[in-house]
C-alpha cells in the first residue's frame, strides 16, 4: 500500500514528468519506433469542413479507398483539434443507398437512367435551343455558398462571358447579402476586418441575435475556453429567443423583433451622450451620411429601389438620435434603459476590447442592410475596430459564402471583381476571361427571391440549379414550388442527394460529394483553404465545375474552358487569382495553399504572411503607412457612419395572426436536411422539425408539448409538433421552427419580403396563427 | 523536540507542495497561451499533453477500487456501438432533459467525477475534457430509431487493443490523443470497459510506457540529413 511520503514522491514525479513533456516536446513518445502496420492502414488527408463558414480544419481518414473516419485537425488555426457533432460524422453521408449515381432524365413524366454523356448533351442541346427562341435572359443558373471556388468560378464566366447573361444569382442571397451591402456601403470593401483570433483578445463578446453554440459551436468553445482561462471575458447574448447560448453568457438581453434598429441606435445615443465617443478616431477615419427612408419592402413582382447617399454633420447626426434616448425606445425594443445602458457601457469603456459577432439574425432582416451599417456606426463611434480583440465581425452560414459567392462574385450584379455596371470592371473580366468587352451585361438582373418570380411568370425558361435545394431554402415556397413545376420552365438539377428541388427537375445530374472532389473553400475570416480529392465518386458522380465546363463546351465555348478533367481546379484558381492581384486582396498562391490549413487574404507573398486585420496600417501592408487606420475600399480612406432609422417589419402580428413566426437551425442538421438527414447520429437526435413555443402562450391554448400544432399564415400552413421548455424558449408572442424539415415545410409559411438594398429576404419576421391540429 | 520537526516538516512539504502547483499553474497558462495566439505554422495547436496527469490525485482510490474489484458491466461492445467509428464523439445513451442549460450546470454534475448512479444502475463514465462545456456540440442524444433513408455505412473495425511491438512490451496506444488525453478518465475507475482497464492506474505517468500511434500523421517519408 502507498504511504502519503510515497504519494508525494509519485506526485513530484509526475509534475517532473508534466514538465519535461512540456520543455521537450516529443522525447516521451517515440511512435516512429512503432511498426506502422500495428494500428492498420489509415492516411488522413486534410480539408475544411464541409458544412458551415467557420471553416474548422478536418483530417479525413482513408482506408481501402474508402472515407471512414473524421477528426479536427489540430494544425489548424481555426479549431484547433476540436470540430461539432456534425462535422465528425460528415463522411457517413456518402454511403446513403439513395445516392445520385446516374443521370435522370424525365421521359412522359418518369425519370429514366441515362449515360451522363446522354444527358450533358440534351441539357446542352435544351439550353441553346431556349437562348435561340428567347433569347439569352430566358435562361438562369442559381448556384450556392456551398460551391466550391472552381465552381463559382466557371459558373461566373459560363454565364456572364460566355453566353452573356447576368441570370446567375446563388443562395448566398439569402444567407450573406446584408453583411455585404453593409459591407459596401460603410466601408467599400467586403468581408470581416477581423480575425478568430480577435476571440484571444477580447474581454466582451457582444452576440447579435446569434446562437453560436449551435450555429458556430466551435467559434462558440473557443470563447468559452477564452472566458475559463482568462480574467475578465463575458458573454453578451442580445436576441428574441433564449437558446443554450443565452444559457452560456454572462447576461441574456432579449429584445422585441425588429428591436434591434433602435437598440444599435440608442447605444450611439449613449456613447456619444456619455462621452464615450472616441473623438479623434471619428474626426480622421470617418464621415456621416443618411439615405432614404420608407424603402419599401419588395413583396411585389420587379420590385425595384436604388438607395441614394446625402453627406451630413455630426450635428445633424447627433439630434437624430435624440429619438433614440434609451428611455424612449423601452416600449419598442422591450429592453430596458439600463440594459441598452449596460451594453453601451461596455462598448464605450476605453479599457474594454469588444467583438460583436452576428449572422442570420441580422442578415436576414428587411433592414439588413441598415443594421449591418448601424453596428458598425457603434464600433467607428468608440474606434473600436480593426484591432486584435477589437471589432464587428460578420460570422457567415456557409463554408464559401465568402470564398465563392462573395469573392469569385456568383450574384447577379457581381464579377470577380467588382460589379457589372463597372465599366472597369467589365473590361478586366473580359481580358482575363478572353471574350470581347461587349459580351458582359452592364444591368443586373433576377436577384434569388426574383429569379424565382421569373420562373413563376413565365420569363425564364431554363434554370440550373447547383449544390443547393431552393424549394425547402426559399421564402414563401408555396410559390415556388408550383413555379417550378410549370412545363414552361426547364429544370436541371446538380445534387448529390435526390431532394424536392430535384423531385421538380426535368434532368437530374449526379454531383461528387466534398471529398469526392478537389476544390478551395473560403470561410468566415477570409481564409482559403484548399482539400484533394481523396476517395472516388460513386457511379458516374461528377464534381460541378467540370459539369458546367462539359455544357460549355457542348455550347460552342469550348475555347474558353480548356481545363483539363484530372486538374481543373488548379488550372481554374490560378486563372482567378489574377483578378486579385494586388495588396488589398491577394490570393495565396496553391503551393502555400496545399501545404498550410489555409492562408487569409490579402496574403503578402513577399513574406508569407496572412493579413489578420485589415485597415490597420500596422498589420496591412494596403493601407496608406502615414495613417494610423485607412478605409481604403474609400477612395478618401474614411469609413461611413450611416443616419439610419427604425422602420417596422412588413408583416406584425395582429389579431387575425397573433404570433411572430421566427425560422432557423438547430446544431444536428446542416439547411435543408439533405446531408444531415442521411448522417443516421444527426436524424436520430433530431428525427424531424417541431415549433417552440412560449410556455405562457402554449397554457393559455391548451398545448402540450409535442402535441401537433398547425402554424398558419397568409401564404401557407405546416404542422408540426410543440416544443414547450426543450432546446430554446422564443419570447411570448413569438413562435420558432427550424427548417430542415422537408415533410413540415416551414417555408410555405414564411413571407418573401427582403431588404431593398441587398435583396436578402427575412426569415426571422413574418405573423402566423396557431391552432390545434 | 520530535514535534518541533513534525511541524518544520510538514511546512516543509507544504512550501514544496506549494512551488509544484505554481510551477504547474504557470505551465498551463503558457500551454493555453500557445494555443491561442500562434497563427502561421501553427504544429500541435491542441496540445495533447494537457491532460495527462489530470485525474491523478484519484490514482490512489482508482488502484484500491479495482484492487476490491469494483466494476460496473460496461464492456467495449456498449461503447463501440456508441461511436459511429472509432474517434467519433459517443451518443448519449440514456435520455437527458432537453434543458437549455450549459455542461457546468447540466452534463458535468455527474461526468466530471463519476460516481455510482442508482437510476441507471450504472457508474458513471467520466469526461476526458471537462473543459469544454457545450457538450451537445459534439454529443447528442438518440430519440428516434426510424431511419431517414437507409445508410450503407459500414462502421470500421476498431484498432486492435493490445498492439504491442515485442512480446511483453507496453501497449501502445492506438488512438489519437485531442481531447482524450487523460488516460485515467476512460482506463481507469469503475466505468472503465473491463478490456481497455488498467491494473496499475496509481502509475500516473501513463505515457512513460505506452507510446501513441493513431497514425495521425503519414510517416511514409523518411527524415535525411
Amino acid at each position: 500500500m502507498m504511504n502519503r511520503r510515497n504519494f508525494l514522491k509519485k506526485a513530484a514525479a509526475a509534475s517532473a514528468m508534466a514538465a519535461a513533456a512540456t520543455m521537450i516536446p516529443g522525447i516521451l513518445f517515440a511512435s516512429d519506433q512503432v511498426d506502422e502496420k500495428l494500428s492498420g492502414n489509415i492516411s488522413w488527408t486534410k480539408a475544411p469542413c464541409r458544412f458551415c463558414g467557420v471553416g474548422c480544419g478536418i483530417l479525413v481518414g482513408t482506408q481501402n479507398g474508402k472515407a471512414v473516419a473524421v477528426k479536427g485537425d489540430p494544425n489548424s488555426s481555426v479549431n484547433k483539434g476540436l470540430l461539432c457533432v456534425k462535422g465528425y460524422h460528415q463522411i457517413m453521408c456518402t454511403s446513403s443507398a439513395d445516392r445520385l449515381t446516374k443521370p435522370l432524365v424525365k421521359k412522359n413524366g418518369k425519370y429514366v437512367e441515362t449515360s451522363m454523356e446522354e444527358a450533358l448533351d440534351f441539357v446542352a442541346s435544351k439550353m441553346k435551343e431556349t437562348i435561340e427562341k428567347h433569347g439569352k435572359d430566358s435562361v438562369a443558373m442559381y448556384t450556392s455558398g456551398q460551391s466550391t471556388i472552381p465552381e463559382g468560378y466557371v459558373a461566373s464566366k459560363f454565364m456572364k462571358g460566355a453566353i452573356g447573361t447576368n441570370n446567375l444569382d446563388c443562395n448566398a442571397r439569402l444567407c450573406m447579402a446584408s453583411a455585404v451591402a453593409g459591407f459596401l456601403t460603410t466601408f467599400g470593401a467586403d468581408e470581416p476586418m477581423g480575425c478568430y483570433e480577435d476571440i484571444e483578445h477580447a474581454n466582451v463578446f457582444v452576440l447579435w441575435g446569434n446562437n453560436m453554440a449551435e450555429m458556430h459551436p466551435v467559434l462558440f468553445s473557443r470563447m468559452l475556453d477564452n472566458r475559463l482561462t482568462r480574467k475578465n471575458v463575458k458573454i453578451i447574448d442580445l436576441a428574441t429567443r433564449t437558446t443554450r447560448t443565452s444559457k452560456a453568457a454572462d447576461k441574456s438581453i432579449l429584445f422585441t423583433p425588429q428591436g434591434d434598429l433602435a437598440i444599435a441606435n440608442a447605444i450611439c445615443y449613449e456613447i456619444i451622450n456619455s462621452g464615450w465617443a472616441n473623438q479623434s478616431f471619428i474626426e480622421k477615419h470617418t464621415v456621416f451620411s443618411k439615405g432614404k427612408t420608407n424603402i419599401g419592402y419588395g413583396t411585389e413582382d420587379k420590385f425595384a429601389f436604388k438607395d441614394q447617399a446625402e453627406p451630413i454633420d455630426f450635428e445633424q447626426y447627433k439630434t437624430f438620435l435624440e429619438d433614440y434616448r434609451p428611455d424612449k425606445v423601452e416600449a419598442l425594443t422591450g429592453v430596458s434603459a439600463k440594459d441598452i445602458k449596460y451594453l453601451a457601457s461596455l462598448y464605450g469603456d476605453p479599457n474594454l476590447k469588444v467583438v460583436s459577432y452576428w449572422c442570420m439574425g441580422m442578415n436576414q432582416h428587411t433592414r439588413g442592410t441598415w443594421i449591418n451599417n448601424l453596428v458598425y456606426n457603434i464600433h467607428l463611434l468608440t474606434g473600436k475596430i480593426s484591432q486584435p480583440g477589437n471589432g464587428p465581425f460578420s460570422l457567415t452560414g456557409q463554408p464559401s459564402a465568402c470564398g465563392t459567392a462573395r469573392e469569385v462574385g456568383t450574384f447577379t450584379h457581381k464579377l470577380p471583381k467588382g460589379v457589372v455596371t463597372n465599366k472597369e470592371n467589365r473590361e478586366l473580366a473580359a481580358k482575363i476571361w478572353k471574350v470581347p468587352y461587349e459580351n458582359i451585361p452592364d444591368k443586373p438582373t433576377y436577384h434569388a427571391t426574383e429569379m424565382f418570380r421569373a420562373v413563376d411568370r413565365g420569363d425564364i425558361k431554363f434554370i440550373w440549379t447547383q449544390v443547393t435545394n431552393p424549394l425547402v431554402s426559399l421564402p414563401k415556397t408555396s410559390r415556388y414550388r408550383p413555379a417550378m413545376e410549370k412545363e414552361s420552365c426547364f429544370v436541371v438539377v446538380s445534387d448529390v442527394f435526390p431532394t424536392p428541388t430535384s423531385d421538380v427537375a426535368d434532368v437530374i445530374l449526379p454531383a461528387a460529394w466534398h471529398v469526392e472532389k478537389s476544390g478551395m473553400y473560403g470561410n468566415s475570416e477570409r481564409r482559403t483553404q484548399y482539400w484533394d480529392q481523396m476517395v472516388e465518386a460513386p457511379g458516374e458522380a461528377m464534381p460541378d465545375a467540370w459539369m458546367t465546363i462539359e455544357i460549355a463546351k457542348r455550347m460552342g465555348y469550348g475555347d474558353l474552358f480548356p481545363y483539363s478533367k484530372e486538374n481543373h481546379h488548379e488550372e481554374i484558381y490560378n486563372e482567378y487569382r489574377q483578378f486579385h492581384v494586388g495588396k488589398k486582396h491577394n490570393m495565396a498562391p496553391l503551393e502555400v495553399l496545399k501545404k498550410e490549413s489555409g492562408a487569409i487574404w490579402p496574403y503578402i507573398e513577399e513574406t508569407g504572411k496572412s493579413t489578420q486585420w485589415r485597415f490597420n496600417s500596422k498589420y496591412d501592408p494596403a493601407c496608406n503607412q502615414e495613417k494610423e487606420f485607412d478605409f481604403y475600399g474609400k477612395p478618401n480612406g474614411k469609413a461611413i457612419i450611416w443616419q439610419r432609422p427604425y422602420e417596422p417589419a412588413p408583416e406584425m402580428p395582429d389579431n387575425e395572426y397573433p404570433f411572430w413566426l421566427n425560422t432557423g437551425r438547430v446544431i444536428e442538421h446542416w439547411h435543408t436536411g439533405s446531408m444531415t438527414r442521411r448522417i443516421p447520429v444527426l436524424h436520430q437526435a433530431v428525427p424531424n422539425a417541431y415549433v417552440e413555443l412560449h410556455p405562457d402562450d402554449a397554457k393559455q391554448m391548451g398545448i402540450r408539448n409535442k402535441e401537433n400544432v398547425k402554424v398558419i399564415s397568409r401564404r401557407g400552413t405546416t404542422v408540426l409538433p410543440a416544443s414547450i421548455n426543450e432546446r430554446g424558449m422564443p419570447t411570448k408572442g413569438q413562435v420558432f421552427v427550424p427548417f430542415f424539415d422537408e415533410s413540415m415545410m416551414i417555408n410555405d409559411v414564411t413571407l418573401d419580403a427582403f431588404c431593398p438594398i441587398s435583396k436578402e429576404p427575412d426569415y426571422k419576421k413574418c405573423a402566423v396563427r396557431i391552432e390545434k391540429a | 523536540m520530535r514535534q518541533g520537526y513534525v511541524i518544520i516538516g510538514f511546512w516543509v512539504v507544504l512550501l514544496i507542495a506549494a512551488g509544484f502547483i505554481v510551477k504547474a499553474s504557470l505551465m498551463e497558462e503558457q500551454v493555453l497561451n500557445n494555443r491561442g495566439i500562434i497563427e502561421q505554422h501553427a504544429t500541435n495547436a491542441l496540445p495533447v499533453e494537457e491532460g495527462v496527469f489530470k485525474l491523478s490525485h484519484n490514482a490512489k482510490e482508482f488502484l484500491e477500487l479495482f484492487k476490491h474489484g469494483v466494476t460496473s458491466n460496461k464492456n467495449l461492445v456498449s461503447y463501440r456501438e456508441r461511436r459511429a467509428f472509432p474517434g467519433a464523439p459517443p451518443t448519449i445513451p440514456h435520455p437527458t432533459e432537453e434543458a437549455h442549460s450549459m455542461g457546468g450546470n447540466d452534463c458535468l454534475q455527474c461526468h466530471q467525477n463519476g460516481g455510482y448512479v442508482d437510476k441507471f444502475k450504472a457508474y458513471t463514465p467520466i469526461t476526458p475534457h471537462p473543459e469544454f462545456i457545450n457538450c451537445k456540440q459534439c454529443h447528442v442524444p438518440v430519440k428516434s430509431t426510424v431511419a431517414f433513408k437507409l445508410n450503407n455505412w459500414k462502421k470500421p473495425m476498431a484498432p486492435d487493443t493490445k498492439q504491442q511491438a515485442l512480446l511483453g512490451s507496453p501497449p501502445i496506444i492506438p488512438h489519437s490523443l485531442e481531447m482524450r488525453s487523460n488516460c485515467l478518465a476512460c482506463h481507469a475507475g469503475p466505468s472503465a470497459p473491463v478490456e481497455i482497464k488498467v491494473s496499475h492506474p496509481d502509475r500516473v505517468n501513463c505515457r512513460q510506457c505506452h507510446a501513441l500511434n493513431d497514425n495521425s500523421k503519414n510517416t511514409t517519408k523518411i527524415w535525411t540529413r
